[in-house]
């Protein structure tokens, strides 16, 4: 009887770790009941301002989530790979618009005395930092899935990550070499300066709605409307979604995998270029290692709206802002943590539903 | 085939010349230079600038380089010849544009250096080679025949004698060295082994004594790093799983020792080695409690988690909330030395026997972990997790395992390190930490003990003896994890049992083989 027994008992599974889980679920929502609980109805130091403000930081930063969140989503649905350069692609689009906001700001208009490009045309100015940026990002993009990951389509995949991570780093200290490590302020034109802003009054005290954060949310939004309409409308949109379905039919169909492949990276470089320029005109700092949380953080998103998923993309990055911005208030617990929050989101979400709020959108293959 | 093997090596021209451009904007120019000056036997003084022959040898290296790269292969002899003087024509006349920019940044005087920091007016005169108005005409000779040079050292390295010559020699190797092996004596090939490791001890007893401190602190670190390459094979390498948060596990060890025996948080002052035991203790506790939760996640869901980990751990550290336990962001100072029977054994030889000890210690540990059923049963799970499940192996419970061994090397590793730095704070546990154990294990080769020392040593040991790459290490990493992934992704000494079952299945599809060829082909 027991030699009958044993292996039964050995192929058992143990349920230690799922009880765990569930305890450590239990344990995590009534933490965050009664920290809420705590500081909304108890200690009620706060102002509506003050909500309203962080309402506002949180929408601002969580577009430029959202852009970045794309660009990881677009390349996991399709090479089942995190693009851990993205963060990275992001610093250098970063950087393309702040070289040309420091080009406007010395360069003087012909005729007029003293007037610089960014004071006489700041509008000028602005769209040509964002079409730098993009482009630089673009193409950081394009070349880098040309050299990194193309060779390695068909390896086991880590090898893609390993890659992804040892550009990343490359990039960094590229960056770190050619503008040193200092970090630089970010030189808005001084129509759009950062701490300009309509003001509105709350409660007898007055908020202010900066230029550059409605800039950054409303230009946001339209890129990924834009976004959305490329991929659900183009002929490109179409190939592309067929590729993330399944490679070899969309190559059997007369699909151009490779080239749009290189295609999707250009976008998610166009999209990071254009966040990183957001980041620097509204976060006002520009040093090599910029892109890095918010390649993280815009990771989490994805991840929260459910990878592979753009319209998950997108809802994912503003709730990532919004809980980072009003979450350590409305916990009670340091503004310093706020990375901590956005890392033990990416674990919770991870632990509890891997496939995100909207669900994962892959393909079959190779799950 | 290729029908224009000319433009093929003019378009590698001009990819080399965006490659020298950028060298040129990351000063790197200057740091090969001053390298070849050195080991010529001319010292530069350190962030002087080299003088210009040296500069000049360093340009027509690159150039031969290139020259050997362009020119084809394969092909007519005409191609050949000029394909090498092609490619070095057009990256001189690429280059002889970009020296125009500089000599007019030269002559006007603008500084550049708020924007392109390293692009001082030194070092672009040495670019120049000191000479402002014929400097691209001297750039476009010097690369057209470099290139040239080069093209022609690869139409004789491939010519039939020289093939031959190296043929010759490598048969006359084998030969001599089964010779050798016949003519040893049977006892030496049983106990041959075992002289080789009385004779590694013994060096290993008296060299640190005879070197200078510097010496062994660079040993001791290249020690520590083999250690942690240990554990984060056990994780990696064996049970396949990616971990992007290694230090945390190094942070755990590194803290517990300096919270027990330093001064100022708590005051406990228990003593090295008990601490050192409760280091690896919380590592692998810390690794339980991560790993349960997260054990069933695909690969790059798991690599992402412990990133997090490893960063939620270390701005932890970092915040305000843990000061009074932690030391806050400015760590804990003046850790207490280990004692060897009631003597202090502090000093810097004493911790490098200390750190060779358990480097030995962790190589026989894993050798026989590697050899175990649990070592295989971790292989097999790397490959197939369904399969080995039908055999009987429970996935879960040995990826835990694997797990907190590997945590158990970091635990260990890390409470060395800060005894023997006397001090530990945040910053010691960056995620840069996890990456540079992570590359060692792959450029030194996964699952391969001499890969890892070897890794450790090209990747910590190098940087430090070559104090002017320093600036350029993290670079380089990147660069050689990409190249590696690319070229090489077995590691520079690959381990030899996954290697032979490979040549063995390898020898019935043979077109799968050029799939993962070079970058630019």
């Amino acid at each position: 009887m027991e030699t009958t027994l044993r292996p039964q008992r050995r192929f058992k599974r143990s349920k230690l770790p799922k009880i765990i889980r569930l305890l450590l679920g239990i344990i995590v929502v009534a933490l965050i009941i009664w920290r809420l609980y705590l500081v909304l109805l108890v200690q009620r130091e706060y102002t509506p301002d003050i909500w309203l403000r962080l309402l506002f930081s949180g929408l601002i930063i969580g577009g430029v989530y959202s852009l970045i969140a794309i660009g990881y989503t677009l390349v996991y649905g399709i090479l089942r790979m995190i693009n851990f350069a993205h963060g990275e692609v992001m610093m250098l689009g970063t950087f393309g618009g702040y070289l040309v906001f420091e080009a406007t700001k010395t360069i003087q208009v012909a005729g007029e005395s003293g007037l610089t490009i960014s004071q006489a045309h700041p509008f000028l100015s602005v769209v040509l930092a964002f079409i730098t940026g993009m482009l630089v990002s673009a193409s950081a993009g394009f070349f880098l899935e040309k050299i990194a990951y193309r060779p390695l389509r068909k390896a086991p995949r880590l090898i893609p990550l390993i890659s992804a991570i040892g550009a990343s780093i490359f990039l960094q200290n590229a960056a770190q070499l050619l503008f040193s490590p200092q970090t630089r302020d970010y030189t808005n034109p001084p129509a759009i300066a950062r701490g300009m802003g309509w003001k509105i009054m709350v409660n007898q005290t007055s908020v202010i709605i900066p230029y550059t954060g409605v800039l950054t949310f409303v230009l946001s939004i339209s890129f990924m409307i834009a976004l959305y309409l490329v991929v659900r409308k183009t002929k490109l949109g179409k190939a592309m979604r067929a590729v993330a379905a399944d490679k070899n039919t969309a190559a059997l169909m007369g699909i151009d995998v490779d080239g749009i492949i290189s295609r999707t990276f250009i976008i998610s470089g166009i999209l990071a270029g254009a966040a990183g320029v957001m980041w620097g005109l509204h976060n006002g700092l520009v040093y090599y290692f910029v892109g890095f949380l918010p390649g993280i953080k815009a990771f989490t998103s994805a991840v929260l709206g459910g990878i592979g998923n753009i319209p998950g993309a997108m809802l994912g990055g503003m709730l990532l802002g919004l809980i980072e911005s009003l979450g350590p208030t409305a916990l009670g617990i340091s503004y310093q943590l706020k990375d901590v929050l956005a890392f033990a989101i990416l674990i919770v979400i991870l632990i509890f539903r891997p496939s995100g709020i909207l669900g994962e959108v892959l393909s079959e293959e190779k799950v | 085939m290729n029908n224009y093997p000319l433009r093929t090596s003019a378009k590698k021209g001009l990819i080399f010349a965006v490659v020298l451009i950028f060298l040129v904007l990351i000063d790197f120019q200057v740091m090969a230079a001053t390298m070849i000056s050195k080991a010529m036997g001319t010292n530069v003084v350190s962030g002087g600038i080299p003088e210009v022959q040296y500069m000049i040898i360093f340009l027509v290296l690159y150039g031969m380089w290139i020259g050997s790269n362009a020119s084809p292969k394969e092909g007519r002899l005409r191609d050949k010849l000029l394909g090498g003087l092609v490619a070095g024509l057009t990256l001189g006349l690429v280059i002889a544009f970009f020296d125009l920019i500089l000599t007019y940044l030269l002559r006007s005087g603008i500084d550049v250096r708020r924007y392109l920091s390293a692009l001082g007016p030194n070092s672009m005169r040495v670019f120049l080679l000191d000479q402002l108005e014929a400097g691209p005409v001297y750039h476009l000779l010097l690369f057209g025949a470099a290139g040239f040079l080069g093209g022609l050292l690869k139409i004789l390295f491939n010519s039939e004698p020289v093939k031959r010559f190296f043929k010759n020699i490598k048969t006359w190797i084998q030969q001599t060295r089964q010779k050798v092996n016949q003519s040893m004596p049977p006892w030496l090939t049983k106990y041959g082994i075992y002289v080789i490791y009385v004779l590694i001890g013994l060096a290993a007893f008296f060299i640190p004594r005879s070197w200078g401190s510097y010496n062994n602190y660079v040993l001791g670190l290249v020690g520590l790093y083999v250690i942690l390459g240990i554990g984060l094979n056990v994780i990696v390498g064996l049970s396949g799983q990616l971990m992007l948060g290694f230090a945390a596990f190094f942070a755990m060890g590194a803290y517990s020792v300096a919270l027990l025996n330093a001064p100022f948080p708590h005051n406990i002052l228990l003593g090295f080695w008990p601490s050192l035991l409760v280091g690896v203790v919380m590592a692998v506790l810390a690794a339980v409690l991560l790993g349960l939760p997260v054990m069933g996640l695909r690969g790059d869901y798991l690599a992402i988690v412990t990133l997090g980990f490893g960063e939620i751990i270390r701005i932890l550290l970092k915040s305000d909330l843990l000061t009074a336990y932690t030391g806050g962001p400015r760590g804990i100072q003046n850790i207490q030395g280990p004692t060897l029977f009631g003597r202090p054994f502090s000093n810097d030889v004493a911790f490098t026997y200390i750190i060779l000890v358990f480097v030995a210690l962790s190589i026989f540990i894993y050798t026989r972990l590697e050899r175990s059923r649990t070592g295989r049963a971790w292989l097999a799970v790397k490959e197939d997790t369904k399969v080995a499940e039908a055999t009987g192996v429970n996935i879960k419970k040995s990826k835990l395992l694997a797990l907190c061994i590997g945590a158990a090397f970091a635990g260990l590793a890390g409470g060395i390190f800060a005894a023997r730095n006397l001090f530990t704070g945040p910053n010691d546990h960056q995620l840069m930490v996890s990456m540079n154990i992570l590359s060692i294990l792959i450029v030194g080769g996964m699952n391969s003990v001499p890969g890892i020392i070897l890794g450790a040593f090209t990747l910590k040991g190098l940087p430090e003896i070559l104090r002017e790459i320093e600036n350029y290490r993290l670079l380089v990493f990147g660069g050689l994890l990409v190249f590696m992934m690319i070229v090489r992704p077995e590691g520079l000494w690959p381990a030899t049992r996954p290697n032979l079952e490979a040549q063995a299945s390898q020898k019935v599809p043979e077109e799968d083989a050029p799939e993962t060829g070079g970058p630019h082909d």
